[in-house]
């Protein structure tokens, strides 16, 4: 069975696929909450991702998950400069598979935190129902 | 009788082995070769993979009754054989106070000594040595500690190897064992956040009765909870006897962590907002945890889940699929298998609360919950029908959405949960257990110890 991969469009990136020819490819995930696009992976590619990146794993809804946080973005510059999701995009991404391994050593210790109002559960966190 | 009543501790009476009495506890511990407590590292990387403070507390106050201390090597043997202690009760892993040779020269105690332990410097338990032997081969008792596919096919799908946290744990085990009972004599302090999780069973089963609860299930968690782990929660604690169960209990197991969790800060606090944000009415649920290395025996650790939270008061236990697993080692199901059926090979023909000297509390074995865009909800795997249209909580998806910085939708993650995980995030830099993450925690822990001077 072909193994996929996900890749969670948010605003910006929904930007970048339009005009690609690529929109009739997204998908709705949790019933519209989330937009996606699900990459069908050739076999060759996923040997070679699975090679190159050793941490990624097929999941239990066959996905191909645990890749540097840089392999998804690499892969969409790529589908929006080919303006397609075929087998060539997997080969330009591997091409820049050793870009992709040095940008993963730094997202191994440190990830930009989003920057989000907090100050809810700070509220809420005061008034702790179990106390030490 | 359709009401069910809180079973009694694992092997009859709740271990309780410390010392509140300072001046007892000065001269228990005055004249004591002395031993500072060490972390164990991994054989090949050295990086901390477990450290034996957490088995002492976890003993000492009860959560592994009726273990008392450091295991004998008959009773190792007799684990490995048949999951058993000596005193016939079920118990499924060795544990032990190992050092090295080098560091066992240096004390030179022998049976009938008591040695002084000592945490973050200052005096923190004493051990009674009975016995003092050695781990020849610490490869070939990884192996047995978690079975192989030759010696138990029920459920062993795949040999370990150093690619297991667990098998690791034990791989790196120091030779030198001594056996013995744990005292704690100087208590622990616990760090926010980890102080109002800390309910050990003798407050645990308090706690119930505070609140009225006579019937608790347990949610055992290494994971900040998606909405998928709060349905479970919610949905199997509809069990009970007579009326759903009183208490939902959160068991939180505490410890190092191998890369990709999240960091515990973050699952108890994690697990505290969603009776904080009312997902779940705080009287009915109680965040807690347990001190321990994850062994990730899937239904090894299952048992000795059942153990703590049996300990605890918990008549009922929620075991989904995958328990307690990484990679594909075991059987999905193996934890199911040993609740539901049996594992002859593991010394359980009968399902593991059938046995002699098993155990009482009740399995609730779970398949699994989806997001079904059809009936618009949640969706429990063994009822609803849209197989097709289901969407799937991957813990690797939920966790490659967090990494890339996107805000989940309320179908996977409530926002303030969420919220929670970005709180840690901006205090660690990093949004899951990473190299750094384990290091410095082993080197601060969950707990400060109170000066004594002895």
């Amino acid at each position: 069975m072909a193994h996929f991969i996900a890749i969670l469009l948010d605003e910006k990136r929904l930007d970048a696929l339009k005009g690609t020819g690529l929109e009739e490819k997204i998908s709705d995930l949790f019933g519209g909450a989330l937009k996606a696009l699900n990459i069908e992976v050739p076999e060759e590619a996923e040997k070679g991702i699975m090679e190159a990146f050793t941490a990624a794993r097929i999941d239990s809804r066959g996905a191909i998950t645990d890749v540097p946080i840089a392999f998804n973005r690499v892969l969409f510059e790529e589908i929006v400069k080919h303006k397609s999701i075929g087998k060539e995009v997997f080969d330009s991404v591997l091409a820049r598979a050793d870009e992709i391994k040095e940008a993963a050593a730094k997202e191994s210790t440190y990830l930009p935190p989003p920057d989000i109002d907090l100050s809810d559960i700070e509220e809420l966190q005061k008034k702790p129902y179990q106390s030490a | 009788m359709l009401k069910i009543e809180r079973p009694l501790p694992h092997g009859g009476r709740l271990v309780e082995r410390v010392v509140r009495d300072p001046k007892l506890a000065k001269k228990m511990a005055k004249g004591c070769p002395v031993y500072d407590i060490k972390p164990t590292l991994h054989f090949e990387t050295g990086v901390p993979v477990r450290n034996v403070y957490r088995e002492i507390m976890s003993i000492c106050y009860g959560f592994f009754s009726p273990v008392e201390g450091s295991m004998t090597q008959a009773e190792v043997e007799r684990i490995l054989k048949e999951r058993r202690l000596l005193n016939e009760w079920v118990f499924p892993f060795p544990l032990v106070f190992d050092i090295s040779e080098e560091d066992y020269k240096k004390l030179g105690v022998t049976s009938g000594d008591r040695v002084l332990l000592r945490l973050k410097g200052e005096p923190f338990a004493v051990l009674d040595v009975e016995e003092v032997w050695r781990i020849d081969n610490p490869e070939e008792l990884a192996h047995k500690t978690f079975g192989t596919p030759e010696d138990n096919p029920e459920v062993v799908r795949e040999r370990f190897d150093k690619k297991h946290p667990g098998w690791v744990i034990y791989r790196s085990l120091n030779p030198v064992v001594l056996a013995g009972k744990y005292t704690i004599i100087n208590e622990p302090k616990f760090k926010p956040p980890f102080d109002r999780f800390w309910y050990p069973p003798r407050k645990s089963r308090e706690e119930y009765d505070k609140r009225g609860w006579r019937t608790v299930i347990n949610h055992q968690t290494r994971n900040v909870p998606h909405v998928g782990h709060e349905f479970l929660m919610k949905d199997a604690a509809f069990i009970g006897d007579i009326e759903p169960c009183h208490g939902i209990q959160v068991n939180a197991i505490i410890g190092v962590k191998r890369r990709g969790d999240y960091p515990d800060e973050a699952i108890v606090e994690g697990h505290e907002m969603v009776h904080l944000a009312g997902y779940i009415k705080p009287e009915r649920h109680l965040v807690t945890m347990c001190l321990w290395d994850m062994r990730y025996g899937n239904p090894l650790e299952s048992m000795l889940h059942g153990i703590i939270r049996q300990n605890m008061g918990c008549t009922h236990h929620m075991f989904g699929r995958d328990h307690a697993a990484v990679g594909e080692y075991y059987d999905m199901y193996a934890t199911q298998i040993l609740w539901g059926k049996g594992i002859p090979s593991f010394g359980f023909p009968a399902p593991i609360t059938d046995v002699p000297y098993g155990l009482q509390i009740r399995p609730q074995n779970m398949a699994e919950f989806w997001y079904c865009p059809k009936c618009g909800e949640i969706a429990y795997s063994g009822t609803c029908n849209h197989t097709k249209e289901k969407q799937k909580f991957s813990g690797s998806f939920v966790r490659g959405m967090v990494a890339e910085g996107v805000f989940p939708p309320k179908v996977i993650f409530r926002p303030e949960v969420y919220k929670v995980i970005v709180k840690w995030w901006k205090k660690f830099g990093y949004p899951f257990c990473n190299e750094k993450y384990v290091k410095e925690k082993e080197e601060r822990l969950e707990v400060d110890l109170p000066h004594m001077e002895v």
